[in-house]
């Protein structure tokens, strides 16, 4: 299965993707969920960045947030409103929302 | 003829909860409630930004270039404008990354005086433990 799930909080969500199993993974971070995209507590990055997926970010949510994508990682690909559309009818077959 | 101390104290993320702005609306409110108190009763509100809610002072919000609403960083400045304290935790700063730099610090462009005090948490301590009133949000 190709699943795309949606992050929309900064906070407890790890657990629950951890139990995500899926042949592709793609994990859209938007709303309060940029925050991983962005901040590192005691220099560290989210520990939601550490699995085995691709990364997208919402640029809106980024600027809404006075956050620009200079500090995103090269491994996360800042994306549109236009761009999440083409994610869920062109790469994956499902969607999840955290 | 009393004060009345309140401490806001906004511990989660700005946007989604909108729990920091209901803070500051709270808090700026002060000025509208002081015309229903007795003559000489005062109210002082402070806000204290600590844990994740100081990611709420980041400066360049566009929430209303993106979305149409007003940003964090808006009611921060009203807040500043209005003569509140407004304190932020200076090792939960650090404890992000985030620099003066990158946080506002004031609300020149709006003709305020007041400026946002980069504060350690004991000063948070202390100012809770000098309120009437301690509001969570």
């Amino acid at each position: 299965m190709k699943l795309a799930v949606f992050v929309s909080d900064y906070r407890l969500n790890v657990d629950t993707l951890d139990r995500l199993t899926s042949a592709k993974l793609g994990i859209i971070l938007v709303q309060n969920g940029v925050y991983h995209a962005t901040l590192k507590e005691n220099g560290k990055p989210s520990s939601l960045l550490g699995k085995n997926a691709d990364y997208y970010v919402l640029m809106d949510d980024l600027e809404t947030r006075g956050l620009g994508s200079a500090t995103i990682d090269d491994n996360i690909k800042v994306i549109s409103y236009g761009d999440i559309v083409d994610l869920i009818f062109n790469e994956y077959e499902k969607t999840a929302w955290l | 003829m009393a004060d009345k101390k309140l401490a806001f104290i906004v511990q989660r993320t700005p946007y989604k909860s909108e729990n920091p702005k209901l803070a500051l609306t709270h808090a700026i409110s002060y000025q509208t409630v002081e015309i229903l108190l007795e003559d000489g009763d005062t109210v002082t509100p402070t806000v204290c930004l600590v844990g994740d809610g100081v990611i709420a002072c980041l400066k360049d919000q566009k929430a209303m270039e993106t979305y149409g609403i007003t940003s964090t960083e808006m009611h921060l400045k009203s807040a500043l404008l209005v003569d509140l304290d407004v304190m932020v935790c200076k090792e939960d700063l650090d404890r992000f990354g985030i620099s003066e730099s990158m946080i506002v610090l004031d609300a020149e462009d709006m003709g305020a005086d007041k400026k946002i005090q980069i504060v350690p948490f004991a000063s948070i301590v202390e100012t809770i433990k000098n309120a009437n009133h301690v509001l969570f949000f």
